[in-house]
Formats: C-alpha cells, sequence, structure tokens
C-alpha cells in the first residue's frame, strides 16, 4: 500500500520535473517509479516509512543548517588577515556499522565546518577525519557522535 | 511588488553565490596545504555554484524549472563531499604530506599496516 | 525596463565580474600546482566555478535548459574527479614526494624526472632519488 502512494508521490514529482503535466506522462511515471521500487525492494523495507520520514527530514535540517554554516565559517577564515590554522587528522570510532550509515555520516562530516572525512578503516569501527582546527578534538568528536551519528541511528534504525 | 520580491531573493542568491565563489578560490590560493585547500573547494564552492543554481529557479518561477535546480543543488551537494573524499584518500595514501604545522596524523600508523 | 529587471541585470554582471576573478585565481592555482592532487582539486573548483557561469547565462537569456547542462557538467566533473582520485591511487608512490608525513612540500626533484627515474627502479623514495643523481 504504502508502496503504491510513494509511487504516486515520484510520478507527481516526475510531471514536475519534466514540466509537461498530461496524463499520459502521469501514467508514465507512475510506471517509471513502480519499476524503480521494484529494483530498490529488498532495501527500503517500506515498514514504518512514514514514521521514519520526519526523522529523515529533521536530519536533512540539520545538514542543511551545517551546510551554511560551514562555508561561512570557511569564508570567515579565509578572509581573516592572520590565518591560525592547527590542521591535523583524528580517528572517529564509529558506532553506526552498516555501510550506507557509514557513508551517509561521511558525507555529513564532509559538509560540516571545518572538518573532512578522509579514509573508513578496513574493520569498519574507525573514521579518519581531517580536522582545520584540532585545538579541541574531544569536543570535535562529541559533537559528530551526539549530532549527526545520533540523528543517523534515529532514522534508520 | 511581488516581481520585485523575487527579484530581491534572486539578487541575493547570485551574490551570495558568487562571493563564496570567490571565497573559495582566494582559499584555494591562501590555504598552506592540499588537505586544508579540499575544505575550501568542498564546502565553499558547493555552496557558491549552488546557490547560483537556486538562483535560476527562484528566477524562472515555476515549479519545474525550481525542481530541477532544487535536483541539480542536491547532486552538487551530494557529489562534492564524494570526492572530496576520494581525492583526500588517495593523495594520504599515496603519501602527500601535511601541513608542516599540523597538530596530528592518526591516520600515518594506518597508512603504513596496508 | 521594470525596477525587478534593473536589479537582476545588475546583480548578474557583479556576479559575471567576481566569478571571472575566482576563476583566474584558481586557474593561478592550477598553475602553480604543486603536485598533481592539488591541480586536481583546483580544477573542481573550476568545474564549480563554469556551472556559475551557466546558471547566470541561464538568468540573462531566461533559458532553463541551462539548467541540464550544468547538472550534466557537474557529473562530468565529478567523474573526472573521481577518475583522478583512482589515478593517483594507482599510481602509487611515485608522483608523492616520500618521507615525512609532517614535512612540507621538499619537491626536490621535478616530476617528470622523478616519474622516468621511477620507472628505472622498482624502489623506494632514497633509492629512487640517488639513481636520478647519476
Amino acid at each position: 500500500m504504502i508502496t503504491y502512494i510513494l509511487s504516486l508521490v515520484f510520478a507527481v514529482v516526475w510531471v514536475a520535473v519534466t514540466g509537461s503535466a498530461t496524463l499520459h506522462n502521469l501514467i508514465f511515471g507512475f510506471a517509471l517509479s513502480t519499476l524503480v521500487l521494484w529494483v530498490v525492494r529488498d532495501e527500503m523495507g517500506a515498514r514504518g516509512y512514514w514514521r521514519r520520514l520526519g526523522r529523515i527530514l529533521s536530519l536533512l535540517a540539520l545538514f542543511l543548517k551545517e551546510l551554511a554554516l560551514s562555508a561561512w565559517k570557511v569564508a570567515v577564515l579565509v578572509v581573516s588577515p592572520r590565518m591560525d590554522l592547527k590542521p591535523g587528522i583524528f580517528a572517529f570510532p564509529l558506532t553506526v556499522t552498516r555501510d550506507f550509515e557509514i557513508t551517509l555520516l561521511a558525507n555529513l562530516i564532509t559538509l560540516t565546518p571545518g572538518t573532512l572525512s578522509v579514509d573508513v578503516s578496513e574493520d569498519r569501527k574507525t573514521l579518519f577525519v581531517h580536522a582545520i582546527d584540532c585545538s579541541d578534538i574531544e569536543a570535535t568528536k562529541r559533537d559528530i557522535a551526539n549530532g549527526f551519528e545520533r540523528k543517523i541511528m534515529e532514522a534508520f534504525r | 511588488m511581488m516581481d520585485i520580491l523575487l527579484a530581491a531573493t534572486t539578487a541575493l542568491l547570485i551574490l551570495g553565490g558568487a562571493g563564496f565563489a570567490l571565497v573559495a578560490a582566494i582559499g584555494l590560493n591562501r590555504l598552506p596545504d592540499l588537505y586544508t585547500r579540499m575544505h575550501a573547494a568542498s564546502k565553499a564552492g558547493t555552496v557558491g555554484s549552488g546557490l547560483l543554481l537556486l538562483a535560476v529557479g527562484v528566477h524562472a518561477g515555476d515549479l519545474p524549472t525550481f525542481a530541477r535546480a532544487l535536483a541539480g543543488f542536491f547532486f552538487f551537494v551530494l557529489t562534492a563531499p564524494v570526492s572530496a573524499h576520494l581525492l583526500a584518500m588517495a593523495a594520504h595514501k599515496v603519501g602527500y604530506p601535511l601541513y608542516a604545522e599540523s597538530v596530528r596524523d592518526e591516520m600515518k600508523d594506518y597508512d603504513k599496516r596496508i | 525596463m521594470t525596477v525587478a529587471q534593473v536589479i537582476i541585470s545588475y546583480a548578474v554582471w557583479l556576479a559575471l565580474v567576481v566569478l571571472c576573478v575566482s576563476f583566474l585565481l584558481t586557474v593561478w592555482r592550477v598553475i602553480k600546482g604543486p603536485t598533481l592532487p592539488d591541480r586536481v582539486v583546483a580544477l573542481d573548483m573550476l568545474t564549480g566555478i563554469v556551472i556559475g557561469f551557466i546558471a547566470l547565462i541561464a538568468i540573462r537569456t531566461g533559458f532553463t535548459l541551462y539548467i541540464d547542462i550544468a547538472i550534466s557538467l557537474g557529473l562530468v566533473g565529478f567523474l573526472a574527479t573521481v577518475a583522478f582520485a583512482r589515478f593517483i591511487l594507482s599510481r602509487g608512490n611515485r608522483g608523492a614526494p616520500k618521507g615525512d608525513m609532517m614535512k612540507t612540500f621538499t619537491a626536490s626533484v621535478p616530476e617528470p624526472r622523478r616519474r622516468s627515474a621511477a620507472r628505472r627502479s622498482s624502489g623506494t623514495g632514497p633509492a629512487v632519488r640517488r639513481k636520478a643523481k647519476k
């Protein structure tokens, strides 16, 4: 049931993106989104979708806020006359385990102020993060663990 | 009145995007090493081109165009960290050094084990 | 011309000038290097700036089809950066100034010479440099 509603939503998005609101196009979009949802049927796990949607949206809001803040901080750093840099790479112990969650966390870390994820260890337990300001690593680690990592756990567990 | 408001929003987005692009370019020249430069390029640069794309969507003022511009914005925002991460990982594994005044490198021992 | 059009046209002009300056600054980084990854970062940034240019042209001319071109350019730029990263990884130690990671760029041997030296001997840093001096 939820899959049908979802493909209807995708069909409407399809109509909006292609920009021709005819019945044929809507039906085609519906068929296309049904096909796409069928292809990813195993990954989705449709139960609890709507409950999750709110949390995903809140993650998205946090992400957009952090992105704006991050670009602003880089801008301030770059135009300040005396750059006071303490760059370095620190190891962040991961709590999330699935590949998808690690990927998401790494991307979010890259787009937050002053941090850039460099690599994941082979055993998927450590994320190496390059930080532009390494003066207080424990605080940075705490911020990531309590912010993004907790939100990801809430949204996808 | 409405169209002036729309134009003001567009102008703000345009100038903001161009400003962030300029800041990223300055950062690319001022920052001392590859990894810190990546911060400037992947954050300020992405936000810069993303804002300019959003400006196109707002300026056109119809939903399909705005949806396309929004899709483009998210596409850039999602691909930039992936390419930055890949490049940083490759450079570090191969052994391009960090800035001399870097305070720590906890990945150093990990690299050597490979 | 209405007030709205005047606002937009001034903003676009100013933004075009600013983007030109940032384009030139980024090109300067491409020329200066000093290493391949630095250039790749700068080239990636150039793609972003060109996308900005395309967006401005879309606003000026009113052809919203430019958005699709910008998206495809972004895709091409992303794939190029990924390919470059794979290349840097597969090229291995030959391109990088090997030694202490905390040292600044020494760049004692110019890149093409070092690469040809490395092809002759499969050894690591110091050995390569000794051979290159012969």
